[in-house]
């Protein structure tokens, strides 16, 4: 998928981003950079466009594979690693692996463990990510 | 704003801090579009109360893109090799959240000198919500 100037903007306006990398283009280019700079946490972003576009393939995304429920999901803990920035007009492919997946207390409480990956078919990998999520169910699934 | 010059970070040297909020439904609405995490938890008062919560609450990356400004506004983004955070408790709208960073540890990986620091988020009332560390390349 693409990215869009925009959305980089429009996030880091929310985050009250302070540095205009990421949202003043001339600042940008001045910086050395060919385009808008996308903030560390615009990872997510990237995932949910991913998700959106399997959605529209009518095909399954992590989270639905392991049956996520936003009443009761909540973040565990998660880490990134970046090794190139992403920028805005480029086009990136976003990938996830359920790493681990188990449950406890009969059932109540679920562990996932995903493993994502942002790339640009000229630039390779841009960012690694590990989360762990949680499910915190009121009663177990039947 | 680099107050604390990056080639002489040392360890125990703490960054400057970034605050944020308080956090309004209007925060989390916004975020939720800019994100594209539409989960209704955090917007719609209505399903939160229905789930058995007492209200809306903020999004975790919310904060994590909150506590990662106390890196990236220190060393800049390119300078960020990695950043990792434990979600400890949950930013309930309305909070306030400062966080902050300490450099812990200064080493050398991939050929470039490094320093970890430690983050954390906390609310107004003293109560962690975020916890964890970013890898700065500072050489």
């Amino acid at each position: 998928m693409q990215i869009e100037r925009g959305r980089i903007r429009f996030f880091s306006q929310v985050l009250k981003e302070s540095d205009p990398i990421h949202f003043d283009l001339d600042a940008a280019r001045t910086a050395g950079h060919p385009d808008l700079v996308a903030p560390p946490s615009f990872f997510m972003v990237v995932e949910a466009l991913a998700n959106e576009e399997l959605k529209r393939l009518g095909r399954h995304s992590a989270v639905d594979i392991v049956k996520c429920d936003f009443r009761y999901l909540l973040h565990g803990d998660e880490r990134y690693f970046y090794r190139a920035p992403i920028y805005a007009g480029e086009e990136v492919e976003f990938a996830t692996k359920v790493v681990d997946f188990y449950d406890k207390k009969g059932g109540a409480m679920e562990f996932v463990t995903l493993e994502s990956t942002i790339t640009n078919s000229r630039r390779g990998l841009l960012v690694r990510s590990q989360r762990n999520l949680l499910h915190r169910l009121p009663q177990p699934r039947t | 704003m680099n107050q604390i010059d990056l080639t002489q970070a040392e360890v125990g040297a703490a960054l400057p801090e970034v605050e944020f909020g308080p956090i309004s439904r209007g925060t989390l609405a916004l975020y939720a579009g800019a994100s594209g995490d539409h989960n209704p938890a955090h917007i719609d008062t209505d399903f939160a109360k229905k789930a058995g919560l007492p209200d809306v609450f903020a999004q975790g990356m919310l904060s994590f893109g909150v506590l990662s400004q106390v890196v990236t506004r220190w060393a800049g983004v390119d300078r960020v090799r990695e950043i990792g955070a434990r979600f400890a408790s949950i930013t309930q709208v309305h909070d306030r959240i400062t966080c902050k960073a300490t450099v812990t540890e200064r080493f050398e990986a991939d050929g470039e000198q490094r320093v970890r620091l430690a983050l954390t988020a906390s609310a107004q009332d003293g109560r962690e919500t975020l916890v964890g560390d970013a890898v700065v390349a500072v050489g």
